[in-house]
């Protein structure tokens, strides 16, 4: 009695394992099915996403004019191109540390650019939209671009009255009529702007400088450079030292013109 | 792998799986959190991920692009608890690849600030955020290889259509039959909220 009982739960406990184990095998097909499916998806909406962004912000980059006026490294020279020192000076205008560097720098600037010793060449970029409540950052830069096309000696003026106007963070900068109102009191011709400020019509050109410049290693504005070589700090201690070393090291290796 | 030795096998089954639905929260919360806010703001996360230089132009538009939907898809299946021990197979290379990242930044001495959360680029005092994120990332690590040891976890998908893998089958019953009421601690409570047919095979396993 006992035996046969003990018989008989042996070869149930044995089916039960069979059964339990067919049911396990499936649980695992289904669940190695389900995963990889849903993985699959999740890997073609990565690359699809990926792919047709790329795309996109090739062909928006791609858009539009491209404006006259700026050097091969889309900047814009202040000072004498013959300096012996320059300058180059990577700007966002909603960027506040820029506005700092500007205006802790003005004075010995000025000077340097007055005497012939330094040039500085403007490199505006554009990645601070994110900062601002209406993109104030990329259509400053493209209202600058429009001034540069038609009356680059306007620059600088234009330049230094946006960081003397410049938007809190996180608020909403001037309107596009204000731009243009802006650029007009330091003299440039409301007409010859206000289609390409209106119409933003650089804004390809204003994505294409900044991803050349985070290409070329800005990974922050203001970034300086001083004949080649960028500086840590912008404070007037530092960029005095870096300018007086450039000034004596092109002194001391005199160029093909001036030999 | 036996049981009594580890600190995870000693767990109950009932704690580890709490434990695994904790670890499927923390990924995909910071997931969602990353993955949306560098999805809102692409140009700079394309930006911030060249920051790092380390991969190749060519990669480094489709990584910045499609890193968001990686981490925002990664953070559906893993707070969904769909394929949660596959989810974590992906992840857990992700937040390797990651830590390389900040380590290798950090060690380079590059000034950037991580990225991981849509603000990259240049940061003046980039150390306190690099330990934050080494921490965090090796926090995120430690729960991935935990979901792929321990994927079955309470309110999870797989639990709901018994899609759990029985991943012990060094701890059979046959083999630690003394143990039976533990094993069942383990692999009950998965079952009882599987599909009929589940909860059938698990009654017939009693």
């Amino acid at each position: 009695m006992t035996n046969a009982r003990t018989a008989r739960q042996e070869r149930e406990r044995k089916a039960a394992e069979l059964r339990a184990a067919a049911a396990r095998k499936q649980a695992r097909q289904r669940s190695i099915l389900v995963t990889v499916a849903a993985l699959a998806v999740l890997a073609i909406a990565v690359g699809v996403f990926a792919i047709v962004k790329t795309a996109q912000q090739e062909q928006a980059a791609a858009s539009g004019g491209t404006p006259g006026n700026f050097t091969t490294g889309n900047g814009v020279i202040v000072g004498n191109t013959a300096a012996p020192v320059t300058l180059v000076a990577y700007e966002d205008f909603q960027c506040p540390a820029c506005r700092n560097f500007e205006e802790t720098n003005k004075s010995q600037l000025d000077k340097w650019i007055a005497d012939g010793t330094v040039k500085v060449e403007y490199r505006p970029i554009s990645f601070l939209d994110s900062a601002s409540k209406n993109q104030y950052s990329s259509r400053a830069l493209n209202m600058v671009a429009a001034v540069v096309n038609v009356a680059p000696d306007k620059f600088k003026a234009v330049h230094d009255k946006l960081y003397a106007n410049q938007p809190e963070e996180q608020t909403a900068g001037p309107s596009n009529e204000e731009l243009i109102q802006l650029a007009v009191s330091v003299g440039v011709s409301e007409d010859s702007i206000a289609d390409a400020v209106n119409k933003n019509s650089y804004s390809g050109w204003v994505k294409t400088v900044t991803e050349t410049a985070s290409k070329d290693g800005v990974n922050s504005t203001p970034t300086l450079r001083v004949n080649g070589k960028t500086l840590d700090t912008y404070d007037p201690a530092s960029i005095k030292a870096a300018v007086d070393a450039a000034v004596k090291a092109a002194a001391s290796t005199p160029t093909t013109t001036s030999s | 792998m036996s049981v009594g030795t580890s600190l995870p096998a000693r767990l109950r089954g009932m704690d580890r799986r709490w434990i695994s639905t904790a670890a499927r929260l923390a990924i995909g919360g910071i997931f969602i959190y990353a993955g949306s806010t560098k999805i809102t703001d692409l140009a700079t996360t394309v930006r911030s991920v060249r920051a790092y230089d380390l991969l190749p132009e060519s990669m480094v538009t489709i990584v910045g692009n499609g890193l968001p939907v990686l981490e925002l898809g990664l953070a559906i299946l893993v707070l969904a608890g769909l394929g949660t021990r596959l989810a974590a197979i992906v992840s857990a290379p992700l937040f390797l690849a990651f830590l390389i990242g900040v380590g290798s930044a950090w060690a380079r001495g590059l000034s950037i600030s991580c990225g991981c959360f849509g603000t990259g680029g240049f940061t003046p005092n980039p150390v306190p955020g690099y330990v934050r994120e080494i921490v965090l990332d090796t926090v995120l690590l430690a729960a991935s290889l935990w979901l792929i040891r321990f994927p079955a976890s309470r309110f999870s998908l797989d639990g709901v259509l018994g899609l759990h893998l029985h991943h012990h089958p060094d701890q059979h019953p046959d083999q630690h039959p003394d143990q039976h009421d533990d094993h069942h601690g383990t692999a009950a409570p998965q079952h009882r909220a599987a599909t009929t047919r589940n909860r059938s095979s698990q009654e017939t396993l009693r």
